[in-house]
């Protein structure tokens, strides 16, 4: 009965907002236009990142090398192991290591990512190259001889080097056959830090790179007999169940890039977070537009009461047309988002394979299209809930309009479900809870600070000294004046700037990180796998090259960890922020006493002629995100060996002095036997003492001769890593601050639909000023220092919020020191008083040139 | 018994505004109207005329006193209950019209019977609007027809439930002479073939003369002469 009357009132609103929506669109532009922002970004964000998935999913083969890929580090996987993978199909080995390249002259070299695959390569996909300084095209790579290599144009260019020319590669030298165009399997490899050098077995063993304890991956991509997807699920599962003795990592087609797809995953869930920071920005303009709208409507709602409407009805009449007009604005935002991947496809050519297939992504749309319903639900129901108390008898008075009240507790209660259905959506879809939730806090107290700013201001305006100045006096009363623009203003540009000035913050203390702080305590130089027969004459030459400068030394070797407290390392449940010690292979070392630069947090360290049962240290901040403790077990697989150790203490480490660190230091015994190469790093006296670097020539003299004494060792230039890590911060951070203008683009929209609202009334202040004898440079003074102080009362608040965000994301979650950027405030004062005032004065020029006499006879 | 009173008012007093803007608007005052009696409240402005029209109607609620229409007393009803009570009850008739701009005359007319749940509301709607004598222009918005055709869809309207009591606001007060004359022959024609009680609000001195029964309002009170004249005319039907 009642679920009867209940659709029958819905009918009959649907019929009533239906007739009612004959109106058209007009005076919802600046809703449609908010709710389409917000959408566009949430599912053009998830769309694009949708899309990648999609692609790394159908070139799964091409991008992995195969239908199944396994790798070991150290070592070459066991004969039985080797058998199996042959048995079930055609086999492409290959071997990948860092090494010197350098010219034959001695002139230069570079540090480059070597990679020898064998005639079978690739199984998948195709290679493409450049052989004879013409187009590139498809080669075969069986065709090229071991004196052959291949290499990426950026190596040509550091070395400035010519296709046919002669490149140095450990004790070898080789003719460079051609440039890489494509290399299929490039991004399932994850970061590499220098140019790729493709070359034969047989030349990599010629080269003599690969000693006892060299740091090499071997690889072997498998084209399956049966590529079917039992086939492919049965011969994963005969691979695991060998994964623990033979220690390989074992990857297939259907997760070809796992770190790639995490990363563009997180990226693309922070990135939803700042599209939902858009629509929230633009809830402010959508609550407005309503506002607006009901005022206008109000004779309407009262006319209907007058002939029997209840109020549960106008209540639903009118949402029913919000409702409507947000699905014309999400609808908009849905197009631009889906055109997003086609975008991508085009913009990221060559570097990321989105695909066109799953261009359309429907979870993405919906989430946009979900988020963007219920922000326009949230914003609405607030004017929704009060214009439902309009009293029919308004009618009658032309000023017996509801007074301002709050809504009545159901729709309060409607509204805080609304706001939680957001929260939820937005904590569940993201892999970081944490984040998310921080976010979300940090903006509903922006939301609430804001308001009280806007309430200060407006207090401030009212109880400032009377001035002589008719325009400034004009411009306060505008500020505190019933209906004044001042908490719209306040809030959409508040939020929008805040959110810039936060995350510029962010961007801006990591770079210093990075560039300045970084290089001032790092080493100069890393070098790897120097050989344990070759490490005094390595000590001798450093100390020739450069005396009176610091050279550390230390073992090492790689190793995974397979078992934690008897769990297998796949099925240890871990936070997110511990995962990264258990994915792949990490550097251990082995010291008779606790590294200089660390510091033991608990337990005891082992005497030095220890040779019990293998122990081992384990970094304190680490073995907190894995539960581990002093006295836990742990085994690692080593050079192909389960090693196991028990926890005999745990040490502080500073990860960002970038000196020698390892999350697991074992004791010397552990490893007795096994071959090991040498870690060093090199601090020159220069910097010692004046805390600067030596300089690139310096730096260049010491890389040459070292790499042309040590062939095998490579040698790392910290200025350079730290240079790609810049840049690549400043590309993400490019990328953010560009997601970030959606949403002030969002609060210009807000803003300049609020100013627009408020034209009435100014138009009427403006008319009798001009009446009494008001010049246009005065009203257009008054206005400009309205918008001014407006401008510059909410670009103090937004300095003041985002810089207490990027504090607590910078010193609490990313334990950086704030970086501040003394041009920041200056350009947010500037950014937000050009804003204000250009956006006002765009929406008010208008009443500077009305004529009095049309208004007067309305007045 | 069985009371032929439709409007009775006792001791009514309502208070508007706050502060230095508190007004009385009515102070106190007793009204009974008969059932199809026509009765014209006249008075200067801010008198308090139109606000006792929209306490009978339930537009607005009195502070102290008792207000009963069509055997309902409405102090104790809520908004929703007010507003079901005028659907069914009351048809109201305003100086501006209010017609709703984006519904057609049709639609309009038709729109308390919806909200009445009457399932017949269109064809009840279209035979109000051929009374009228508009049935040619159902079709069309408020905005394509005359002043004077607008407030003829608004009497359609506030008559098409049958109410048992129509008020009117100046219901000619923004229309031209000829044309006003025209419109309060329709209201008295139709309101007197149904036996509806009508409550007229005007300044206009001729239109209240064609109601039985005139009370004239000053400060918030209707003025004793009239009120004692009322309890003789009282009970007589207006033709």
């Amino acid at each position: 009965m009642t679920n009867s009357r209940n659709s029958q009132g819905f009918r009959l609103a649907l019929r009533l907002a239906l007739r009612e929506l004959r109106g058209g669109l007009s005076g919802f532009y600046i809703f449609l236009g908010c709710i389409a922002i917000g959408a566009a970004a949430i599912s053009g964000v998830n769309s694009v990142s949708g899309s990648i998935a999609g692609g790394i999913t159908e070139q799964g083969r091409a991008i992995l090398g195969g239908d199944v890929a396994v790798s070991l580090v150290q070592q070459e996987p066991p004969a039985e192991a080797l058998a199996l993978l042959s048995a079930n199909g055609k086999v492409s080995r290959s071997t990948s290591l860092r090494a010197m390249a350098r010219r034959s002259d001695g002139g230069d070299q570079i540090l480059a990512e070597v990679k020898a695959a064998d005639d079978a390569y690739p199984l998948f996909g195709e290679l493409r190259a450049n052989v004879a300084d013409g187009a590139d095209g498809v080669v075969d790579w069986a065709d090229f001889g071991d004196d052959s290599v291949l290499v990426d144009p950026l190596l040509l260019e550091r070395l400035q080097l010519k296709i046919g020319e002669q490149i140095a590669l450990g004790d070898a030298s080789f003719t460079i056959a051609g440039t890489i165009a494509n290399e299929p399997d490039r991004i399932s490899e994850g970061m590499i830090f220098g140019p790729r050098i493709l070359m034969k077995p047989a030349a990599l063993k010629n080269a003599g790179l690969i000693r006892p304890g060299s740091l090499f991956t071997d690889s072997r991509a498998i084209r399956l007999n049966d590529g079917s997807a039992a086939g492919l699920g049965a011969f994963l599962e005969k691979m695991q169940a060998q994964a623990p003795s033979v220690g390989w990592r074992v990857r297939s087609r259907d997760n070809a890039a796992p770190s790639l797809s995490r990363n563009i995953e997180r990226f693309s869930q922070f990135l939803t977070l700042v599209g939902l920071t858009a629509l929230i920005v633009g809830g402010v303009g959508v609550a407005n537009s309503v506002h607006a709208f009901l005022d206008r409507k109000r004779p309407v709602i009262a006319t209907l009461k007058s002939v029997g409407a209840s109020g549960d009805l106008i209540f639903m009449v009118y949402l029913i047309q919000i409702m409507l007009l947000a699905m014309v604005g999400i609808a908009a935002g849905l197009a631009l988002g889906a055109l997003m991947p086609l975008v991508a496809k085009w913009a990221l050519a060559g570097l990321l394979p989105v695909s066109s297939a799953s261009a359309l992504q429907p979870g993405a749309l919906g989430l946009g299209a979900i988020y963007g319903l219920l922000t326009a639900f949230v914003f609405a129901t607030w004017p929704l809930a009060v214009a439902r108390e309009t009293q029919a008898a308004s009618l009658f008075r032309s000023s017996g309009f509801v007074a301002r009240r709050l809504p009545r507790a159901g729709y309060l209660l409607m509204i805080s479900c609304g706001v939680g259905a957001v929260a939820a959506l937005a904590i569940l879809s993201a892999s970081n809870k944490f984040i998310a939730i921080v976010f979300l806090l940090s903006v509903a107290a922006a939301f609430v600070l804001l308001r009280v700013v806007a309430w200060g201001l407006q207090w401030l305006a009212r109880m400032a000294p009377r001035v002589s100045n008719t325009q400034l006096r004009l411009a306060l009363g505008n500020i505190h004046r019933p209906g004044s623009v001042t908490p719209s203003v306040t809030l959409s540009l508040g939020l929008g700037l805040s959110l810039i000035v936060a995350l510029t913050m962010i961007d801006t203390s990591l770079r210093q990180q990075v560039s300045g702080n970084l290089p001032q305590r790092a080493p100069d130089f890393f070098f790897l796998d120097v050989q344990n027969s070759e490490i005094d004459r390595f000590r001798s030459k450093v100390e020739e090259l450069a005396p009176g400068s610091t050279l550390n030394a230390v073992p090492m070797m790689r190793g995974r960890i397979i078992k934690l407290r008897g769990i297998n390392a796949e099925d240890y449940p871990v936070e997110e922020g511990g995962a990264w010690v258990l994915r792949g292979d990490r550097g251990i070392t082995f010291s008779e006493s606790l590294p200089e630069n660390a510091t033991l947090a608990s337990g005891e360290w082992w005497p030095k002629d220890y040779s019990g049962p293998p122990l081992v240290s384990f970094s304190a901040e680490e073995a907190g995100e894995l539960g581990l403790t002093v006295g836990d077990e742990i085994i690692v697989s080593v050079l192909g060996r389960p090693v196991t150790a028990k926890i005999a203490n745990l040490r502080g480490v500073e990860w960002e002095s970038l000196a020698i660190n390892f999350v697991m230091v074992f004791s010397p015994n552990s490893f007795a036997g096994a071959p090991f190469g040498y870690l060093a790093t090199l601090t020159t006296s220069g910097k010692e003492k004046a805390g600067t670097s030596g300089t690139t020539a310096d730096d260049s003299a010491i890389m040459k001769a070292i790499t042309s004494d040590f062939p095998a060792a490579v040698t790392v230039r910290v200025r350079d890593v730290l240079e790609t890590v810049n840049t690549l911060v400043r590309q993400l951070g490019a990328a953010i601050r560009a997601a970030s203008a959606v949403a002030l683009i969002s609060s210009v929209l807000v803003l300049a639909g609020a100013l627009a609202a408020g034209n009435q009334a100014r138009s009427r202040d403006a008319v009798i000023l001009k009446t009494l004898g008001a010049r246009r440079s005065s009203l257009l003074a008054a206005f400009v220092s309205e918008y001014a102080l407006l401008g510059a009362a909410t670009a103090l608040f937004a300095l003041f919020a985002g810089g207490l965000a990027a504090w607590f994301v910078v010193t609490r979650i990313m334990d950086f020191r704030l970086a501040i950027d003394p041009m920041a405030p200056v350009l947010v004062l500037l950014a937000a008083l050009a804003v204000t005032i250009g956006v006002g004065l765009i929406a008010t020029w208008r009443i500077l040139g009305q004529k009095a006499a049309p208004h007067l006879r309305e007045l | 018994m069985i009371t032929d009173t439709v409007v009775e008012l006792s001791k009514v007093h309502l208070t508007l505004g706050s502060g230095a803007s508190l007004v009385h608007v009515l102070d106190g005052v007793d009204l009974n109207v008969q059932r199809g009696e026509t009765l014209a409240v006249l008075g200067p402005s801010g008198s308090g005329k139109s606000t006792l029209l929209m306490v009978v109607a339930g537009l607005e609620r009195a502070d102290k006193g008792e207000v009963s229409v069509a055997g309902s007393r409405l102090g104790s009803m809520n908004e929703d209950d007010l507003a079901s009570f005028r659907g069914r009850q009351v048809g109201i008739v305003f100086q501006s019209f209010h017609l709703i701009p984006n519904m057609t005359a049709l639609e309009n007319v038709a729109v308390p019977l919806e909200l009445a749940g009457d399932r017949d509301a269109f064809d009840k709607a279209r035979a109000e609007l051929e009374a009228v004598g508009l049935g040619a222009r159902a079709s069309h918005f408020p905005g394509q027809l005359s002043g004077g055709e607008q407030q003829r869809v608004a009497i359609a309207r506030a008559l098409a439930p049958q109410p048992s009591i129509l008020v009117a606001d100046e219901p000619t007060g923004n229309l031209d002479g000829e044309t006003g004359k025209r419109i309060a022959d329709l209201i008295f024609a139709q309101s007197g073939e149904r036996g509806t009680t009508l409550l007229l609000v005007t300044h206009d001195t001729a239109l209240a003369s064609r109601c039985s029964r005139t009370v004239r309002m000053r400060s918030g009170r209707i003025e004793p002469s009239q009120t004692a004249a009322a309890g003789f005319v009282g009970g007589r039907a207006a033709q």
